[in-house]
């Protein structure tokens, strides 16, 4: 039986910058899916941008997923901007 | 020398704690913020995780600026990878990714049960620490049931209620060798008190006391019994629940008439935070230990005996969970076996101070 990937989203994040588009992909990649027959993640690097993209076989496993994803998308990107270059050090 | 110097985080549950320690245990900072949850609620992985994200980068400021150091000297970052709820461990792990990348420094995996232990130096290895977890989360969800505050925390205001409680309501008492049931308690709790309350049977300080009482004195029981095994004397409680005065005096108890010692951490070990993770984590490190990035994962299901205390080899603590062969320890088992009795005698007495009180 084939799964059927019906929900999909696509968004980009634009860091500016090589280096901390690269930071927060390593540290959002390390965490898989929990589901992934029914949620797929895929992320790329390029430009200094983050792209990702979702696929699922049901709304609400990618609301989800998606949902969770940017808290902790936004909890990094804060991160780097009060502790990376710049602060105090 | 250079000291060593460890940034911990700790957000396995309803805290957020971040903390500074050097190798020699100093505690240089330890903020944290408890995610306070509205009387009769327990706390969800969802809320908790939204809590802790909004609190941890202002508790990772103040940790630098109390303990007055940059990250420049900090040696390594130390994170809980378990156990605990995922969503709020999340916060942690991916927090100290960032920093680890931004900072150029190594990270330590650490796990929370082994951390509440490390937290006494040279302490003496004891834990019947599963149990006590569930023994927390017994009285969590007994706290909801009476929807008592959970402000500061649930456990201390059933602490305090019970202060108050004059009447010992028989309670299921369920030890089955080394183990203990909660659920028993609960269920019978929970179909039952309406009820008592309702007829003026019985105040919510008369529970929180029985309850007290019949689940401390399983504990105790069988931390006696492992310890007969285990030949051991000693004990150390760690954890929320081992803040509670009544399981320490029980214990300490116990303990002398063992001729041995009780070990209690106060309070502000025994809460969860970021000190504690920041000390065992900077032990595992100052042996050589680091997580690399790609494996800084954390789970909600990792047992302390899965850790290899690397730290600890040398000494006799990485044995203690090792229970010997029983043989000669079955004449200590039989003098437990009347300890037990005289309890629970002890308690059939109070039931019939109960009813006669009852019929006076």
């Amino acid at each position: 039986m084939d799964t059927q990937w019906d929900f999909s989203c696509d968004f980009e994040v634009d860091f500016g910058s090589e280096e901390n588009a690269s930071i927060i992909y390593a540290a959002l990649a390390v965490d898989k899916e929990l589901q992934p027959d029914k949620v797929k993640r895929l992320m790329s690097v390029s430009d200094g941008k983050l792209s990702v993209h979702f696929e699922a076989v049901e709304a609400r496993f990618l609301r989800a997923s998606f949902s969770s994803f940017v808290d902790i998308l936004t909890l990094s990107t804060k991160t780097i901007e009060e502790f990376g270059k710049g602060m105090a050090s | 020398m250079k000291r060593m110097i460890a940034l911990g985080f700790e957000g396995s549950a309803n805290k957020i704690g971040v903390g500074v320690v050097t190798l020699d245990g100093t505690i240089l900072s330890n903020p944290r913020h408890t995610y306070i949850t509205p009387p009769g609620q327990g706390f969800l992985p969802r809320e908790t995780a939204q809590h802790h994200l909004q609190h941890v980068l202002p508790l990772i400021k103040s940790a630098l600026e109390t303990a007055k150091i940059t990250p420049d000297e900090i040696d390594c970052l130390c994170y809980t990878k378990g156990p605990g709820m995922g969503a709020p461990l999340q916060v942690s792990a991916v927090v100290i990714r960032v920093l680890s990348q931004l900072w150029k420094k190594p990270i330590v995996a650490v796990n929370h049960c082994v951390a509440h232990i490390e937290m006494v130096k040279d302490g003496i290895g004891f834990s019947v620490r599963l149990l006590t977890l569930l023994l927390g989360n017994c009285l969590d969800r007994f706290a909801r049931v009476l929807q008592l505050s959970n402000d500061p925390a649930p456990g201390y205001n059933i602490e305090q209620l019970a202060k108050k409680g004059e009447q010992f309501i028989d309670l299921p008492y369920v030890v089955k060798g080394m183990d203990v049931s909660f659920s028993g308690i609960l269920s019978f709790i929970e179909a039952t008190t309406e009820e008592k309350l309702k007829n003026n049977e019985c105040t919510p300080a008369d529970l929180c006391y029985s309850l007290q009482e019949t689940v401390f004195a399983m504990l105790v029981e069988i931390t006696e019994r492992a310890m007969a095994h285990c030949d051991k004397k000693d004990i150390l409680i760690v954890g929320g629940v081992g803040c509670n005065e009544r399981l320490q005096e029980m214990m300490r108890i116990m303990c002398a008439e063992r001729g041995g010692m009780l070990y209690a951490t106060d309070d502000r070990y025994c809460i969860d935070n970021g000190a504690m993770i920041a000390y065992t984590g900077l032990l595992a490190f100052a042996f050589g230990e680091t997580t690399p990035l790609e494996e800084s994962t954390f789970t909600q299901r990792f047992r302390t005996d899965e850790v290899h205390a690397i730290w600890r080899d040398k000494k006799d603590l990485a044995s203690v969970n090792v229970i010997d062969e029983p043989g000669d320890k079955i004449e200590e088992n039989r003098e437990i076996g009347t300890r037990v009795k005289q309890c629970r005698s002890e308690r059939n007495h109070l039931k019939k101070l109960d009813v006669k009180a009852k019929t006076y």
